[in-house]
C-alpha cells in the first residue's frame, strides 16, 4: 500500500482504496481535511510526504490470546500480554471525535475498524509496550481507554523496535477521562535513527473536574510525530509537558490542539526541547478557548538550547480566544548552553562532555523530576544519558 | 625573584594575553615558589583577573605571546579542565549560578573526575558526604547548602565559601584567589581565611588576587606583586602593603 494513492480522491474512491463499508462521515473528514503534505500547517516542519511514497505491506490484525504478564504488551498492533484481570476487547470506536484537526486521526480510525478498548479499574499503574517486529510494513492500530470516576490511574508508555527499517507505524488514543478522575500518561520513547517513522495521532477527552497529566519523553534520533487534540469540560484541568532531546537528523515533536470547552477548565503545557546534530524539534501548539470557556486558565511555554549550530527548533506556541474573562500566557525561547556555566564545571576538572551532560539534564530535570515513580523516573534519566552518549560519541 | 626550577612550581614568562582587540597582559613576568602566599595588587584595569583567566584558561582570554610553565610542563595550550585536574584552581570572583545542578552531585563529580586521574578510586555518595562533613563545619556552612543548587540564591558570603569548599575537596597545588575578599563581612572573611590557611601546607602555592590589604591581615603573605598596565613593576615583602595603603600604587617605582 502506498498511503500518496490517497491524495486527491473523493469519498468513493476512498472507500474503495481503504475497503471501508459505511462510515460515510470519517470518510468525509478525511477527504476534506486531505492527506498531509508539506502545505499542511500541522506537518510542515515534519517530512510527511516523504513517508506516502513508499511501498508499505499491510498486516492483519487478527486478536491472540493474551497470555498473563505484569504489563500490556502490543506486538505490531496486536495485544499478545496483558497484567490479570485487566479488561481488553476489540470493538468499534463508539465516540470519534468529528472535530478534530489531523487528517491521520480520521485516516486511523478508516484503517482500523476494530480498536483495542482498554478499561482501567480503580486507583491502578498501568504499563504498555509497543513492540514492532516488520520491516517495510504499515502498522497502523488505535487504543481507546477508559478510566473511572473518582479514580487516579497512570499509564506507562515505553517502545521497542527489532531491527526494522522502512516501517510506518500510525497509531493513538482515544483516551476518556472520567468525571473526577485523573489519569497520567508518562510516555517513554528512545529511537534509533533509522528503522521506524511513526505519527502518533491522540485524542484526550477530560470530563467534568477530571485532570489529565500527559507527559511525553522522546530521546534520540529518528522521524516521530504526537498529535494531541484535547478537549476540556467545566472544571478539567490539563497539565501537558514534552520532553524533546533529539540528535542526528532526527525530526521530532508535537503538534497539539487544547481546546477549553468548559468554564473554569485549566490548561499548562510545557515543552523543552535539546536539539544537537542536524535535528529539528517541532513544537507547534494551539490553545483554544471556546465562547463556553469563562474563566478559562491557559500556560504555555516553549524552551529550546541548540547544541549544535544545524540545530533548528520550530516553535510556534499560539492562543486562539474569543472570550475576555480569562488568563493566558504564552511564550518560546531559544538559546544554546550558557558558556559561563560551562566553563564553571571544566575549570574544576570535569569533562567538555560530562559538562554538557550536567547542563541538559539540569535544564531537563524540572521535567524528568516530575514523573513520581522513582523507578521510571531512572528509566528516563538512563534512555537520556544512554542517547546522550551516543550524540557525543565524537568527544569520548 | 630569580629561582632554581626546583623552587618554582608556576614560571609565567613573559606573558601577554588579549580580550577581544585589547591587549591586557604586556609582558608579564612571575615565578611562583611551592608553599608561599603572592599577593598581587593592582589598580583597577591593570589586569589582575585577565591574568587569573588566563592561568586557568579561560576562553575569553586570546594568549598572544609568552609561557606558562607550571611543574616544568608548558601548558599554553592545555584545556581548562586538563589544567584542573593537574591541580590548578581559580576561586572565582563571581561564581556563576547554575540552577538544577545540585552542588553535592557537581562536587562529587569534581572530586571523582579528579581522583579517576590520580588512579584512585572514585567515592560512593555515602563516602563523599562523609569526606564532606567537617569541612562543612570548619566553613561555618549548613549541611543544606550541598543539597541546594550550585550557588543559585546563595549570598555573596555562601557563594565564596563554596568556592573554598571546592578548594578544600580539589587539594589543588596552586591555588589562585581573585578577590576572594569582595562581598564578604567580617565573620565570613575570617571563615574563608581559616579554610585557606588550612590548606598552607609548605608544598602548594596561593596566588591572592586584591584589591585591597585587608584579607592579607588574615592570610599572610611572603610576596606582594605590583601588576600595573600589564606587567607586574615591582616584587617585594609584605612590608610593601603598608607603603601601598599610604602613597597608592601611583609611587610605586618600577623595579
Amino acid at each position: 500500500m502506498k498511503l500518496s494513492n490517497l491524495k486527491d480522491i473523493n469519498t468513493q474512491e476512498l472507500s474503495s482504496v481503504l475497503d471501508v463499508k459505511g462510515r460515510e462521515a470519517l470518510l468525509e473528514r478525511f477527504s476534506t481535511l486531505g492527506l498531509p503534505s508539506k502545505k499542511s500547517e500541522e506537518y510542515r516542519y515534519f517530512d510527511v510526504e516523504k513517508l506516502f511514497d513508499l511501498e508499505y505491506k499491510t498486516l492483519n490484525y487478527i486478536p491472540k490470546t493474551i497470555v498473563e504478564s505484569d504489563k500490556i504488551e502490543i506486538v505490531d498492533g496486536v495485544v499478545v500480554t496483558a497484567p490479570k484481570g485487566m479488561r481488553i476487547y476489540y470493538e468499534a470506536c463508539e465516540m470519534i471525535d468529528m472535530e478534530n484537526f489531523d487528517p491521520l486521526y480520521y485516516l486511523g480510525h478508516l484503517l482500523s475498524p476494530l480498536t483495542i478498548k482498554i478499561e482501567i479499574d480503580g486507583d491502578t499503574e498501568v504499563e504498555i509496550e509497543h513492540r514492532f517486529t516488520q520491516s517495510d510494513a504499515l502498522i497502523n492500530y488505535r487504543i481507546v481507554l477508559y478510566n473511572q470516576a473518582n479514580r487516579h490511574a497512570t499509564l506507562y508508555e515505553n517502545f521497542v523496535a527489532e531491527d526494522i527499517e522502512n516501517t510506518l507505524v500510525l497509531y493513538g488514543y482515544d483516551m476518556h477521562i472520567a468525571q473526577d478522575s485523573t489519569l497520567r500518561v508518562v510516555k517513554k520513547h528512545t529511537m534509533e535513527e533509522s528503522g521506524y517513522s511513526i505519527v502518533a495521532s491522540h485524542r484526550i477527552n477530560v470530563a467534568k473536574q477530571a485532570n489529565a497529566i500527559f507527559k511525553s519523553f522522546d530521546l534520540g534520533g529518528g522521524q516521530a510525530l504526537q498529535l494531541l487534540k484535547v478537549d476540556l469540560d467545566t472544571y478539567a484541568h490539563i497539565d501537558a509537558s514534552h520532553l524533546l532531546y533529539l540528535n542526528e537528523n532526527s525530526k521530532r515533536g508535537t503538534v497539539s490542539q487544547i481546546v477549553h470547552n468548559g468554564e473554569h477548565s485549566t490548561s499548562k503545557q510545557e515543552a523543552k526541547n535539546i536539539l544537537d546534530g542536524d535535528a529539528r524539534g517541532i513544537f507547534d501548539a494551539l490553545i483554544k478557548v471556546q465562547p463556553s470557556a469563562k474563566f478559562t486558565k491557559a500556560e504555555q511555554n516553549s524552551k529550546a538550547i541548540l547544541l549544535h549550530d544545524k540545530a533548528y527548533m520550530a516553535s510556534k506556541p499560539q492562543l486562539e480566544i474569543y472570550i475576555d474573562e480569562l488568563e493566558a500566557s504564552h511564550g518560546a525561547t531559544t538559546g544554546q548552553l550558557d558558556k559561563k556555566q560551562l566553563f564553571y564545571l571544566q575549570s574544576r576538572g570535569i569533562s567538555y562532555v560530562e559538562a554538557r551532560k550536567i547542563l541538559v539534564i539540569a535544564f531537563a530535570n524540572t521535567l524528568i523530576e516530575t514523573v513520581k515513580d522513582t523507578r521510571q523516573q531512572e528509566l528516563i534519566k538512563a534512555s537520556f544519558e544512554e542517547v546522550f552518549y551516543k550524540g557525543h560519541k565524537e568527544y569520548l | 625573584m630569580s629561582k632554581n626550577s626546583k623552587d618554582i612550581i608556576m614560571d609565567i614568562q613573559n606573558l601577554q594575553a588579549k580580550i577581544g582587540d585589547k591587549e591586557i597582559l604586556k609582558g608579564l613576568n612571575l615565578q611562583l615558589e611551592p608553599g608561599k602566599v603572592h599577593a598581587i595588587m593592582g589598580p583597577n584595569g591593570a589586569g589582575k583577573s585577565t591574568l587569573s583567566k588566563t592561568l586557568v584558561g579561560h576562553y575569553d582570554v586570546e594568549l598572544t605571546g609568552g609561557d606558562i610553565i607550571y611543574k616544568g610542563k608548558n601548558i599554553n595550550e592545555m584545556e581548562a579542565e586538563e589544567r584542573a585536574l593537574e591541580g590548578i584552581f581559580l576561586s572565582f570572583q563571581h561564581p556563576v549560578e547554575i540552577p538544577g545542578v545540585n552542588n553535592a552531585y557537581f562536587l562529587r563529580t569534581a572530586l571523582n573526575a579528579k581522583l579517576k586521574h590520580q588512579g584512585k578510586e572514585e567515592l560512593n555518595a555515602a563516602e563523599f558526604l562523609r569526606a564532606m562533613k567537617s569541612h562543612l563545619a570548619d566553613l561555618g556552612m549548613k549541611s543544606d547548602m550541598i543539597s541546594r543548587s550550585l550557588n543559585e540564591g546563595f549570598s555573596g558570603g555562601e557563594k565564596k565559601r563554596n568556592e573554598i569548599l571546592q578548594m578544600l575537596i580539589l587539594e589543588p597545588e596552586v591555588i589562585i584567589l581573585d578577590e576572594i575578599d569582595s562581598g564578604l563581612d567580617i565573620d565570613a572573611l575570617r571563615a574563608v581565611s581559616e579554610g585557606i590557611n588550612k590548606m598552607k601546607d609548605g608544598k602548594r602555592s596561593f596566588l591572592v588576587i586584591t584589591h585591597y590589604s585587608r584579607i592579607l591581615d588574615y592570610i599572610e603573605p611572603d610576596y606582594i606583586h605590583v601588576l600595573k598596565d600589564g606587567r607586574i613593576i615591582k616584587t617585594a615583602g609584605p612590608e610593601l602593603v603598608s607603603e601601598l595603603e599610604e602613597n597608592g600604587y601611583d609611587s610605586i617605582k618600577e623595579d
